[in-house]
């Protein structure tokens, strides 16, 4: 009983994880240009198929594999950057929020004319074992994921919090303009944005791939996780992304083993309703006060 | 040409009087599918459109519509001007529920709130098996009755689909130029200014996604009864992005524009047969280039040509 709970913790915290990265692309993309990127589970579900043809490209070589999904995403950010941001910069942020809706579906539809629509199998750098302790067996891969999950968390907080990249960031999304005055390179910083948005939902793709099959649809409802996590930890905080992802990946878990397994996603996204009801701010609330 | 606007919208419906003698079979149903769905979009361009409300969640409401008339009729015999009105206030109140929690939200808030709905919604038709028939839908939705006649065919539908079309372009032009739609639209400028004007930004905001999702659910008691058959993946998420597709190609305020975006959506997937796999891709460049290239969508794009065609200054 207690060993079962154990497991359904870790794994628990394994989705969680994976939502937290996802929110934190999500996020990042928010602080800095105002846009909720609604394309996001698509950028999830193009970093797992690139990651899989990668593996099998290097002969499952994993550091070089993920390299080039690292350098794939990079150059889908810049896409990102060109075609979807810079043209519609100008125009209101529900524009670029539709632009960003276009780019998903555009993305998906060649992802499912280049691999297709069958849902496949993805392999772990860490193989397929798993680690005993007494009644508890929780696999490598679970332990894995947390344990970058939290590396890259970690690093986003030093980058947005301790460095002054994370400073121009902010001083961007307020006023572009006045940014640019004060000796900041905003288009720079858009790359630099649109990129680390586009790697860390590429890199979350690659964690989560190996749990689940992966097919052309299988990012969606991460990116739709991961916006019940924004919706749950506070938009504009990044430990309320955190937090709330590990939040959505403990009610989905939970949910599935002790309620219905149908209903597992209905049920985030009521106790996302019912969370807002009682607490409309999210955990940590909104730092940033209205762009009138 | 000061009434453009009015002699156009009469040449329209001229043009929608006879169509049904010109087109195929095939085309005279896609026209109709356009028809009812046009109500939806009339209802997003309201919510959208005139109040700035991102709802991306109309295919969800158009599904309560359906589910509502189509389990009413088929359980309990009910006709569907009985059916039509529960449809209509069923939509209605579930959009009540999200609204006054959500409204009070900043926009993002709003725009996600209701994804999560409509996912939650295909997730219960899916799995409600005893209530929503689950992956199998619901089949044999009976015809609709009017004035003693039995519709049962296409331009049957096409005639009743029109008729509701005009009626609710019509309220949505009555609405458009009261206090209401007004205020809407100050809304939509600058919600802080409309705020400060003695508008009651929530109310509005509220009123605006309730109309939508009612119009919405008109659609869906239309649509189920012209269809005869609903499943859940007719409600999708995908399909409400279709629905603001629709919307900002026609042109987001413009009630006319919503039903042109409607009519164009609806047939594209024809006219562009020739890019089979292709075409789903295409469709998401689409909205990049309408996004970008006409913002205002096509009436908005004609109104900015309009001074060039005729040769003539427009007053600003």
């Amino acid at each position: 009983m207690t060993a079962q709970i154990i497991q359904l913790a870790l794994n628990a915290l394994a989705a969680g994880c994976i939502y937290a990265v996802v929110a934190l692309s999500v996020e990042i993309a928010y602080e800095s240009t105002g846009v909720v990127n609604f394309a996001a589970g698509q950028l999830v579900t193009a970093g797992a198929l690139i990651g899989l043809s990668a593996v099998a490209f290097t002969k499952a070589n994993f550091l070089p594999a993920y390299l080039l999904v690292l350098v794939g995403m990079s150059l889908i950010g810049i896409v990102f950057l060109i075609f979807v941001y810079l043209p519609l910069r100008r125009q209101s942020v529900l524009t670029i929020v539709i632009g960003t809706v276009g780019i998903g579906i555009f993305i998906q539809n060649v992802m499912l004319l280049t691999w297709g629509p069958l849902p496949k199998s993805v392999r772990s750098p860490m193989g397929g074992g798993a680690l005993k302790f007494g009644d508890v067996s929780v696999s490598l891969h679970v332990l894995y994921v947390i344990a970058v999950a939290a590396v890259l968390i970690v690093a986003m907080y030093m980058l947005l919090y301790r460095s002054s990249v994370g400073r121009q960031f902010r001083a961007m999304a307020q006023d572009p303009e006045a940014a640019t005055l004060m000796g900041i390179r905003v288009k720079a910083l858009y790359a630099f944005n649109w990129i680390l948005v586009c790697v860390l939902s590429g890199i979350a793709g690659l964690l989560f791939a190996p749990m689940w099959l992966v097919d052309v649809t299988s990012g969606d409802n991460l990116g739709l996780k991961a916006f019940a996590a924004i919706m749950i930890g506070g938009f504009g905080s990044v430990p309320g992304a955190i937090l709330g992802g590990v939040i959505v990946g403990a009610i989905e878990i939970f949910g599935a083993f002790y309620i219905s397994s149908n209903f597992k996603d209905a049920l985030v996204f009521a106790s996302m309703f019912l969370f807002l009801l009682v607490r409309p701010q999210g955990i940590f609330g909104e730092r940033i006060a209205d762009r009138a | 040409m000061r009434h453009a606007p009015l002699i156009g919208a009469l040449l329209a419906i001229a043009a929608a009087l006879v169509a049904p003698r010109l087109l195929s079979e095939f085309n005279l149903r896609l026209a109709t599918l356009s028809l009812h769905t046009s109500i939806a979009v009339i209802g997003l361009c309201i919510a959208f459109g005139w109040t700035g409300l991102l709802h991306l969640g109309q295919a969800a409401f158009i599904g309560i519509g359906a589910y509502a008339t189509a389990i009413l009729s088929t359980r309990l015999g009910l006709g569907f001007w009985t059916t039509m009105p529960v449809a209509l206030v069923a939509s209605g109140l579930v959009a009540l529920c999200i609204a006054v929690p959500m409204l009070r939200l900043r926009g993002h808030y709003l725009a996600l709130a209701v994804l999560g709905f409509n996912v939650t919604f295909e997730i219960v038709a899916r799995n409600w098996t005893k209530l929503t028939g689950g992956f199998d839908g619901i089949t044999d939705i009976p015809p609709v009755h009017l004035f003693g006649l039995v519709i049962n065919d296409d331009r049957g539908y096409y005639y009743l689909s029109l008729g509701f079309a005009i009626l609710c372009a019509l309220f949505a032009l009555a609405l458009r130029h009261s206090r209401y739609g007004r205020a809407m639209i100050a809304i939509r400028d600058d919600e802080l200014a409309a705020g400060t004007s003695s508008i009651s930004v929530t109310r509005m905001k509220v009123l605006a996604f309730v109309i939508a999702s009612m119009l919405a659910g008109l659609s869906g008691a239309l649509y189920a009864h012209h269809a005869t058959f609903i499943a859940p993946q007719d409600f999708e998420f995908a399909k409400s992005v279709t629905i603001l597709v629709m919307l900002i190609l026609g042109g987001e305020i413009s009630v006319a524009g919503a039903i042109l975006g409607t009519v164009i959506i609806t047939f594209l997937p024809e006219w562009l047969r020739f890019l089979g796999d292709y075409y789903q891709a295409v469709f998401g460049l689409l909205v990049l280039v309408i996004l970008i290239v006409m913002p205002n969508g096509i009436v908005g794009k004609v109104k900015q040509l309009w001074p060039m065609l005729t040769g003539r200054k427009t007053h600003v």
